[in-house]
C-alpha cells in the first residue's frame, strides 16, 4: 500500500535516493518536497491535457500517497470501530477509504494552477509527534488557506496522519460522519455507501470552477 | 527512543523549531470522542429543511448576486455587514478581558466608517494594522466555563449549541437597533442584513459549499462536526 509502483529501474533509484532523504529530511522539508515534487508533475507540459487526466493524477498518487500512512489515517478515521476489525476488514477498509479520498480530491488537485503560491510557516516536533504550519495562496479567489499537516515518525519517516485545512482535522470530520453511519448500521453497510459514493465520484467528475478569476 | 533521538538532533540543527509541552504528543495519541447530539430527531429535518432552503433559495439568488456583483463589490458589502457588528465583538472583547481588542475593535469601526466609506472598505488593517477580533457571546460563555451543550440545527442559521443559540440571543439585544428603532423595523432591517449577508458569503463560497457536498459521505455530520471544530478554534483564539 505505501510502495506504489514507478516502474523497477525508477522505483529502485528512487527509493534509495528517498530513504537517504527521509533520514535526514525535516518534517517540513519532507512536505515541501512533497508538493514541489507534485506541482511539478502537474505543470509539465507532458502531462497536459484533458485525456492525460488519469495519467497525471497517477504520477502525482505516486508520489503523495506514500508521504501519507494510510493505516494510521485509517485507524483514527473508525476510532473504537478499528478495534473491532479483523485484519482482513481493515485492508478492506485502508483500500476503500484510499479510492475515495483520492477520488474527492483528485479533481481539486487537477484545478491547480501554477499562480497557486506555497507558503511554510513552521514546524513543531514533540517526540515523534510533529506539525507543519502551512498556507496556500490563490491569486484568483485572493485568499490563503492555512493547512497544518500533522505528522508521525514510523521507521525514520516522517509521515502525515492528518491534515488540518482551515480548521478542520478532515480524520476527526470523517470519524464523526463514519462513527454515525457505524452506530445506526453495521460495517458492511459501512463499506457499501463509501463504495457508492465512489461511483457517485466517478460518474460526476469535479465541477470546474463557478467562478471566473477577477482582480476584485 | 532512536525517534527521540532523531528529532532532538532535528530540533538541535534546525534552530527555528518550536519544542511543544509533551501533552500535545500524549494527545495526538487518542482520537478525541464523537458529538454529542441527543437531539437529532429534532436537528435532521430541521438540517434537511436548510439544505432546501440553500437550494431552491440561496444558492439560486447567490450564483445570480455573483454573476451580477464583482468579487470586490462582495468582499465590500461583506465588510460593510461586519462593521455593523462592532457593538457585539466590542462588548464580548471586554467580558473576556481582551481590552487590547476592545480598543482595536473601536478604533477599527471609526477608522472604516469615516474614511473607508461606512465600511465598505478596509482601511484599519493596512493602515494601522488593527486586525478583527471577532468574539462573541457563546465564546464568552465558553471561557467562563459553560460546555456547548446539545448540538442544535437552528433554522436558516444553521449549526448551532444549545450554548452558542444562547449567544446568538444576548448579542441580538447588545444591537444598538434594538433600542433607537421599533419592533418592526429591527425585524425588518435585521431580515434584510441576515439575508444580504447570507447571499454574500454564500455566493463567495460556491466553489466551497460544493467541495463539502462533494467530499461528504454524510453531509450531516460533516457539517456537524466542521462546525463543533471552527467554534473550537475560535474560542482558543
Amino acid at each position: 500500500m505505501r510502495y506504489s509502483t514507478l516502474g523497477k529501474a525508477t522505483g529502485i533509484v528512487v527509493l534509495v535516493f528517498s530513504a537517504v532523504a527521509w533520514a535526514a529530511e525535516s518534517p517540513m522539508e519532507a512536505i515541501r518536497r512533497t508538493v514541489e515534487q507534485a506541482t511539478h508533475i502537474l505543470q509539465d507540459p507532458a502531462n497536459q491535457g484533458r485525456e492525460k487526466f488519469q495519467e497525471r493524477i497517477a504520477k502525482v498518487r505516486s508520489i503523495v500517497e506514500p508521504q501519507f500512512d494510510v493505516q494510521e489515517i485509517s485507524k483514527r478515521t473508525l476510532g473504537t470501530y478499528w478495534q473491532e476489525r479483523t485484519d482482513q476488514e481493515r485492508k478492506e477498509f485502508m483500500t476503500v477509504f484510499t479510492e475515495l479520498v483520492q477520488k474527492t480530491y483528485s479533481g481539486t488537485l487537477d484545478r491547480y494552477n501554477a499562480d497557486v503560491q506555497f507558503f511554510y510557516d513552521q514546524e513543531r516536533i514533540d517526540g515523534k509527534f510533529a506539525e507543519v504550519d502551512s498556507r496556500i495562496f490563490d491569486p484568483a479567489q485572493n485568499r490563503a488557506f492555512a493547512i497544518t499537516y500533522k505528522m508521525h515518525q514510523s521507521n525514520n519517516q516522517w509521515l502525515i496522519y492528518d491534515v488540518v485545512a482551515e480548521n478542520i482535522s478532515m480524520v476527526r470530520n470523517y470519524r464523526n460522519q463514519f462513527n454515525r453511519i457505524l452506530s445506526k448500521s453495521s460495517y458492511q453497510d459501512l463499506i457499501q455507501t463509501l463504495q457508492t459514493k465512489i461511483k457517485e465520484l466517478d460518474t460526476a467528475p469535479a465541477s470546474a470552477s463557478t467562478r471566473a478569476p477577477s482582480a476584485g | 527512543m532512536k525517534e527521540r533521538i532523531l528529532a532532538a538532533i532535528l530540533v538541535g540543527v534546525l534552530g527555528w523549531s518550536t519544542h511543544i509541552e509533551p501533552t500535545w504528543a500524549q494527545a495526538q495519541e487518542e482520537p478525541e470522542a464523537q458529538v454529542s447530539d441527543p437531539w437529532e430527531g429534532f436537528n435532521q429535518p430541521m438540517f434537511t429543511l436548510n439544505l432546501k432552503l440553500d437550494e431552491y433559495v440561496l444558492r439560486p439568488v447567490a450564483t445570480a448576486y455573483d454573476t451580477v456583483m464583482p468579487d470586490g463589490a462582495q468582499r465590500g458589502v461583506g465588510r460593510f455587514l461586519k462593521n455593523l457588528g462592532v457593538v457585539e465583538r466590542f462588548a464580548n472583547n471586554v467580558f473576556q478581558g481582551k481590552l487590547p481588542g476592545a480598543g482595536q475593535e473601536a478604533g477599527r469601526f471609526l477608522v472604516n466608517t469615516v474614511l473607508g466609506c461606512a465600511g465598505f472598505i478596509e482601511v484599519a488593517e493596512p493602515v494601522f494594522g488593527w486586525k478583527e477580533s471577532p468574539e462573541d457571546f457563546g465564546q464568552t460563555l465558553a471561557i467562563y466555563g459553560a460546555a456547548n451543550g446539545p448540538y442544535l440545527v437552528l433554522p436558516f442559521y444553521g449549526p448551532s449549541t444549545v450554548r452558542d443559540t444562547a449567544g446568538l440571543v444576548v448579542d441580538s439585544a447588545l444591537n444598538p437597533m434594538n433600542y433607537l428603532l421599533s419592533t418592526v423595523e429591527v425585524v425588518a432591517i435585521k431580515g434584510g442584513l441576515t439575508l444580504t449577508n447570507a447571499v454574500n458569503s454564500r455566493s463567495m463560497n460556491l466553489d466551497l459549499f460544493e467541495n463539502v457536498e462533494r467530499s461528504a459521505v454524510d453531509l450531516y455530520g460533516a457539517v456537524q462536526d466542521g462546525y463543533i471544530q471552527r467554534r473550537e478554534q475560535a474560542i482558543k483564539e
